[in-house]
């Protein structure tokens, strides 16, 4: 018992500096070996190894050296043996370890006069931080690739009644008909455009203004619609197709379901620094836990709602991307009860870096 | 009891813009986005315009005309072209940049998390130094219409534009800003132009005597330095470039729906201002004659409200000095909650995690700062106090919005030297003018219309340190979205 009191703890500085080390080391890595932080990692592997020289390399060459320049050949045989073996090679004074990301061979660590026990442990961290890079473009990249679904995603159910309701009134009043196939080759137009990730509130509010007097010549007019918008907030960017998918939500979940006339309104107001979008209807509403279901299963993974039985991948969608482009406390805020009609609340704020409509 | 009628009047009225604007504007037509696409340049114009002219143009302008004489009309000029200097040099740009306010455009710009808080901070000390001559006019006029004492009327003017902010004025501010600059333009000029019929014949000729000595000369002299080349530069200075980097002003551009429009809405503004500037030096010539004895003994920030009451007497002198009260209310209200907005801004998006409740907080936070600061200022004249927020202004913001929307060679730790340098020079001139009196002279100039040499320095010491180091990468295509024209 006295023994192990005595015996010496490690020094707590120390661990510190080296978890902080490890940490700067996952950040400098965070766009991969190609990324701008390379040099940067390797110097502090350097210091953290204290080795002579620290070579990253990826699998077409070498990426960042910390330290004096290798001997090309040298350092080109030492690499050639560690991806032949995939396991660590010593070629004195040169060790490598080869990095390993998600199972495959994708670079070498190698270091000049540096500890080897200490070269493993180390490879193995770079390779896991690499490994989360990876994961990160890859989380980016579904992102993307959900948005695209969304844009691609304009319902078949919604194309049919679109074009019935056209049809129908060719004949009887045929200058609504016209209208109609305007708004309607607008909303194509904009749902299909193909062009960057951002759009202004004004063009999102042209979206859903065609698509609601589409949905409204459907409804025979028993549908209200009110749009409150605070000049101000206008030309600020948000992510494209965001307010559409909600508005798409509570006329499909809310309002198709109720019998009777029925409302939907969207107002829109700057708060400080913040742009508020509110997006109300007095349809059947639902259970707060399948709001919150909703929400839970971002992630694109479609929520079956026990009424419809329709999927509503869009909440889900926006929520996530909200979250992708502006951080966690930016999600979607749902206020709803059933038969109580259903609120969502977008509130992001007006400017983020990178965040510009085209 | 007119005055205090006609305030309370004001304030319920741009209550009910605020509360119903937005939902008046749009309606369930189908065509609601036609209309709403955009808001006109006319209305943004006045909307700037409105926020624009406050306590220092409605009072202080005429007041420190009657003391230091015609050349603090220099004041009035600066205050007019720093738009042109805006609409040449940033309205387009910064919209462009998507920026809703500077520290944002920092953000864009430098891409550095550091200066980003930097310039909050300096928000910070601009609008507190803004917002305190606010408040000092309000207590002013509230104490002259009512009687109260003058902290009872700083504390009140708190606590109204605290309430109004949180009853909704943070929602549509372009109506009810765009309506005030109508209520103060209308109401300064109306009484004016009553006033200079009234005065009589002698009165306008001896208010329109010029002799190019001592009142009339046509240079600004400040704390009677016996300097007033280097004083009217300096004013000239600081109201010129002050206005390119005025917060509150920079995020009205956000509005626009274009660049084009941007600039557009700059040079309406310079037409307003134009408009409006007409009406306080009336004041201050009509002063001259009938209400000289403020000079000595009294506040001169009050010759406005005070000079109807001296020209007309009666029952049309009193109405009429509820109006002007009521103007300079408008001042007030609508100037300071644009300010407390971006101070609240700043305070709980730059400097800590955004959220509502705490929006709320920093509105009222600021307030009570600001009103604590006011307490002590009722010797400070509002156009002094304004013109220092310009000069903290002029030497930050403007040299940070200029070299990074022209130059690609500015770097973040350039732009934050610069930032620094400009701060701590500008607020403590400001300090020393305050708490020391070195006598006549050039130095009391430069203490106490600092940005005569604070303006260049910043710029000097941002330019140097930028060239020291490397601009990032991405700045080149940082700037170049600035200026192309398609975006």
């Amino acid at each position: 018992m006295l023994d192990r009191m005595r015996r010496p703890r490690p020094d707590e500085g120390m661990t510190i500096r080296v978890l902080t080390v490890v940490q700067d080391i996952d950040t400098d890595l965070r766009h991969g070996l190609g990324g701008r932080g390379a040099p940067s990692a390797a110097r502090r592997l350097r210091r953290l190894l204290a080795a002579q020289a620290v070579v990253l390399a990826g699998l077409d060459g070498t990426v960042a050296v910390a330290g004096p320049d290798p001997d090309p050949d040298e350092l080109a045989a030492l690499l050639a043996q560690t991806y032949e073996n995939g396991t660590p090679a010593h070629r004195p004074p040169w060790s490598a370890v080869p990095l390993i990301v998600a199972g495959e061979l994708s670079g070498a660590l190698a270091v000049r006069e540096g500890a080897e026990a200490e070269l493993a442990a180390v490879g193995t961290l770079v390779s896991r931080s690499l490994d989360h890079a990876a994961l990160r473009r890859a989380r980016g990249r579904i992102a993307q690739a959900e948005l695209r679904t969304l844009r691609a995603q304009i319902s078949p159910h919604f194309l049919h009644n679109a074009l019935s309701v056209i049809g129908a009134r060719i004949r009887t009043d045929p200058a609504r008909a016209r209208t109609l196939l305007n708004d309607f080759a607008d909303y194509l137009r904009y749902s299909f455009s193909a062009q960057g990730d951002y759009a202004t509130v004004a063009d999102e509010l042209q979206a859903i203004q065609t698509y609601l007097e589409l949905q409204r010549a459907r409804f025979d007019d028993r549908m209200e619609l009110s749009v409150r918008m605070a000049p101000e907030i206008l030309p600020v960017a948000i992510p494209f197709l965001v307010i559409q998918p909600i508005v798409e939500n509570a006329v499909r979940h809310g309002l198709e379901p109720k019998p009777g006339p029925g409302s939907i309104s969207v107002s829109g107001f700057g708060e400080g620094p913040l742009c508020v979008i509110e997006i109300e209807d007095d349809g059947v509403g639902m259970e707060p836990e399948f709001a919150q279901a909703i929400l839970a299963g971002s992630g694109g993974r479609a929520v079956v709602s026990p009424d419809t039985g329709r999927a509503s991948v869009g909440l889900a969608n926006v929520d996530q991307r909200l979250r992708t482009v502006y951080g966690p406390e930016y999600g979607l805020v749902i206020e709803t009860a059933r038969g109580g009609g259903t609120k969502v609340v977008i509130r992001v704020p007006r400017f983020m870096r990178g965040v510009v409509a085209n | 009891m007119t005055a205090l009628l006609a305030i309370g009047l004001l304030f319920a009225a741009s209550m009910a813009i605020g509360v119903y604007g937005v939902r008046a504007t749009r309606s369930t037509t189908p065509d609601f986005l036609v209309a709403s696409r955009r808001v006109s340049p006319g209305w943004n114009a006045m909307a700037i315009a409105g926020e624009y002219v406050s306590a220092a143009s409605v009072l202080g302008l005429a007041g420190l005309m009657l003391k230091n004489g015609i050349g603090t009309l220099w004041y009035a000029v600066g205050f007019t072209a720093g738009y042109v200097a805006v609409a040449a040099l940033v309205a387009g740009p910064m919209r462009r940049s998507g920026a809703y306010t500077v520290p944002d455009f920092a953000d864009y710009r430098l891409g550095s998390e550091r200066i980003r808080k930097l310039c909050a901070v300096i928000v910070l000390v601009i609008m507190w130094l803004y917002l305190v001559p606010q408040f000092k006019g309000a207590g002013v006029v509230l104490h002259l219409v009512s009687g109260t004492p003058y902290w009872v009327g700083v504390v009140l003017a708190g606590a109204v534009v605290t309430a109004s902010i949180a009853a909704g004025g943070m929602r549509s501010a372009t109506y009810v800003q765009g309506f005030h600059y109508v209520v103060k333009l209308l109401f300064i000029a109306v009484p004016a132009v009553f006033l200079v019929a009234h005065a009589g014949d002698g009165a306008r000729t001896e208010a329109l005597r010029m002799d190019v000595s001592d009142w009339s000369r046509p240079l600004l002299d400040l704390e009677s330095s016996g300097q007033p080349l280097l004083a009217t530069w300096s004013v000239l200075l600081a109201t010129t470039l002050g206005a390119v980097g005025l917060p509150h002003v920079i995020m009205r551009f956000h509005t626009s729906a274009s660049a084009w429009m941007a600039r557009r809405v700059a040079v309406g503004v310079i037409v307003l201002l134009g408009v409006f500037y007409l009406f306080p030096a009336v004041y201050g010539l009509l002063g001259r004659v009938f209400t000289p004895e403020l000079v000595d003994g009294g506040d001169t920030d009050t010759v406005t409200v005070v000079l109807p009451g001296e020209i007309v007497p009666g029952t049309w002198g009193s109405v009429l000095t509820a109006v002007v009260a009521a103007g300079a209310f408008a001042a007030f209200l609508s100037t300071s909650s644009g300010l407390l907005m971006a101070l609240a801004g700043g305070l709980s998006h730059d400097l800590t995690r955004p959220s509502v409740p705490r929006l709320r907080l920093a509105v009222a936070a600021g307030a009570l700062v600001a009103v604590l600061l006011s307490l002590p200022a009722q010797r400070v004249d509002i156009n002094v106090a304004v013109g220092w927020a310009f000069a903290v202004a002029a030497s930050t913001f403007c040299p940070l919005l200029v070299l990074g929307i022209w130059w690609r060679g500015l770097t973040p730790a350039g732009a934050a030297a610069g930032l620094a340098a400009g701060v701590c020079a500008a607020t403590g001139s400001a300090l020393a003018s305050v708490l020391t009196d070195p006598g006549p002279g050039w130095l009391v100039v430069l203490l106490a219309q600092p940005a005569a040499w604070t303006v260049p320095l910043a710029f000097a010491v941002m330019i140097g340190v930028s060239l020291l180091g490397r601009p990032p990468e991405w700045a080149e295509r940082a700037v170049l979205r600035l200026h192309s024209p398609n975006a």
